[in-house]
């Protein structure tokens, strides 16, 4: 259970560029998600949160994006480091909007340009494990600055509007077309967002926010959805390498996106999980899924929200057959907290974060 | 150089023999189904190493790491075309989804752990990776790509101690192609015996 600082975070989401304007917008109640209009016989109109910055060049717009979110975490500090790379669509929006084979699917020439415009010397890794891309590169940044390997990491969520995400999800039935009701009564799915998202980690910078590891489980019971047992294992073994007791966890981030059958399924194993479950939050109604970045931007969120004060609303009353809450304002005395992400693929994912 | 070292225990990293779909129908225990050539491709290799290291599973420590190229390309332009029209069918979308293969992996081995796909890394980063993230179970580690010729290339690691001092420096393009027996995998480099 070794300790790693997160020393810098940014965040570019539907609630504002920054992170700070993102803290502002939670707490007004702004950052209203907007609506894309989906082509076909299961399309319509479904809402989507977008980050508000509008540049019609898809590659102008990320490496805007990125570049803001990277200065806001104090990347300039970590460039001889290990970039971590955390996407399920990578460039696939640029793609959409070009002919060229070529500029689809070829990881090397988005890593390259992402080392571009960052002036990164170190290594970087993209990874895509679905919607539990961002936490799994928080644990393999951690492995490595706490095995010693490495001194300095950046952790970047990038998920950028695409047509084929958003359609999928659509064609899946897995989408809302009101809004996300995180473990509400009327809960109908999800609702998608885009966000960037930094986190900086150090093994020699301080911080009032600790990364003490977690887990990471794949399992191939429910390759559509997430699995009980799978959540009940990740949270055992998260408790075991952190070095966490069940009975000291004081917040945990749920996933909760609004499915129906997905929030019971996480309700029933976090009930299963701890004796006394602990205070719960779920960002999704107010950044949308945001994919593969969805760890990073929650994490980033939820700590300034815990710095702070400024707590997320939730529109629909909790579903009270699936005996938990949500906590309708931030816990007094947060020390230690769970973040997890739960996606399509199997995939399952908690990181277990010390406040200091 | 600081190393983590392991034993080979299988290599798969042969021309794709005629009749490896009939193969894969043998190791699946029934017609695949529901999987694109990407995943195809892998689960025929990830379970052909397996299977030569005498495994039918992985230990819950283990890590699986898949890197490729392009990853999948092929369903990915497919489900693309398909929502010119109307929304993409969901299986393809599915299929465009590289982390399916490994729920696929962990179904088919009745294994639950870490595994993670990598795109684009380069094969001694991608390694170094594994290495750092991996327990006592060791690493089951794949490249695949279904373009520009089917590749589907595996090995798989258990961790030893070793003080042997006659380990020799392994290029990374040599780590399928050479008869290791053990491996040292540091961030500067690969050695092995």
């Amino acid at each position: 259970m070794t300790a790693v600082a997160i020393a810098g975070r940014g965040l570019a989401c539907a609630l504002g560029l920054d992170l700070a304007s993102a803290v502002a917008a939670l707490r007004t109640g702004a950052g209203v998600p907007q609506k894309r209009l989906l082509r076909g016989g299961l399309g319509g109109e479904f809402p989507y949160c977008a980050i508000p910055l509008r540049e019609p060049h898809w590659n102008r717009r990320a490496r805007e994006i990125v570049m803001r979110v990277a200065e806001e975490a104090g990347a300039r500090n970590a460039v001889d480091g290990v970039l971590f790379v955390a996407t399920s669509s990578y460039d696939i929006g640029a793609a959409e909007n070009t002919a060229e084979d070529a500029a689809l699917g070829d990881y090397p020439s988005f890593a390259d340009r992402l080392r571009g415009w960052l002036g990164w010397r170190g290594p970087v890794y993209l990874i895509n494990t679905g919607c539990t891309s961002g936490l799994n590169a928080l644990l393999a940044a951690h492995a490595l600055l706490s095995g010693h390997e490495a001194e300095e990491a950046l952790v970047l969520g990038v998920e950028l509007e695409n047509r084929l995400t958003l359609t999928g999800f659509a064609a899946m039935q897995l989408l809302s077309r009101s809004a996300c009701k995180p473990f509400g009564a009327h809960r109908d799915g999800l609702v998608l967002g885009e966000a960037v998202a930094a986190l900086r980690l150090s093994a020699r910078a301080g911080s009032r926010w600790q990364l003490m590891g977690g887990a990471s489980l794949v399992d191939g019971s429910q390759p559509t959805g997430q699995s009980g047992p799978a959540i009940v294992d990740m949270y055992q073994r998260a408790l075991s390498a952190s070095g966490f007791a069940a009975s000291g966890v004081d917040l945990i981030k749920v996933q909760a996106a609004g499915g129906i059958t997905s929030d019971r399924t996480e309700a029933e194993a976090l009930r299963e999980s701890f004796a006394r479950v602990p205070a719960l939050v779920s960002l999704k109604a107010a950044l949308g899924h945001a994919m593969g970045a969805s760890g990073v931007a929650e994490v980033a969120l939820l700590s300034a929200c815990l710095e702070c004060g400024a707590w997320p609303t939730y529109s629909d009353a909790v579903d009270t057959g699936l005996g938990v809450e949500l906590a309708v304002a931030p816990p007094a005395g947060v020390r230690r907290l769970l973040a997890t992400i739960l996606g399509f693929g199997g995939s399952h994912a908690t990181v277990a974060i010390e406040c200091r | 150089m600081p190393v983590k070292t392991f034993v080979v225990t299988s290599q798969w990293d042969t021309a794709l023999p005629e009749d490896w779909r009939a193969r894969l129908t043998r190791l699946l225990g029934e017609r695949p189904r529901r999987l694109d050539l990407w995943a195809e491709l892998g689960l025929f290799g990830a379970l052909s190493c397996l299977e030569g290291a005498g495994e039918a599973s992985l230990p819950g420590d283990a890590v699986i790491m898949v890197t490729s190229r392009r990853g999948t390309h092929t369903s990915t332009r497919a489900a693309m075309a398909q929502m010119e029209h109307d929304l993409p069918m969901p299986l393809t979308f599915l299929q465009s989804q590289p982390n399916q293969l490994l729920a696929h992996l962990a179904a088919r081995t009745h294994w639950r752990g870490y595994a993670c796909f990598l795109g684009g890394t380069s094969r001694l980063n991608s390694l170094y990776l594994a290495a750092q993230l991996a327990g006592s179970g060791g690493v089951l580690f794949g490249e695949l790509d279904d373009t520009d010729g089917a590749v589907t290339r595996w090995l798989r690691l258990r961790p030893c101690h070793t003080d042997r001092g006659d380990l020799i420096d392994v290029a990374p393009e040599a780590l399928f192609s050479t008869e290791l027996s053990c491996l040292g995998i540091g961030a500067g480099g690969l050695v092995g015996c």
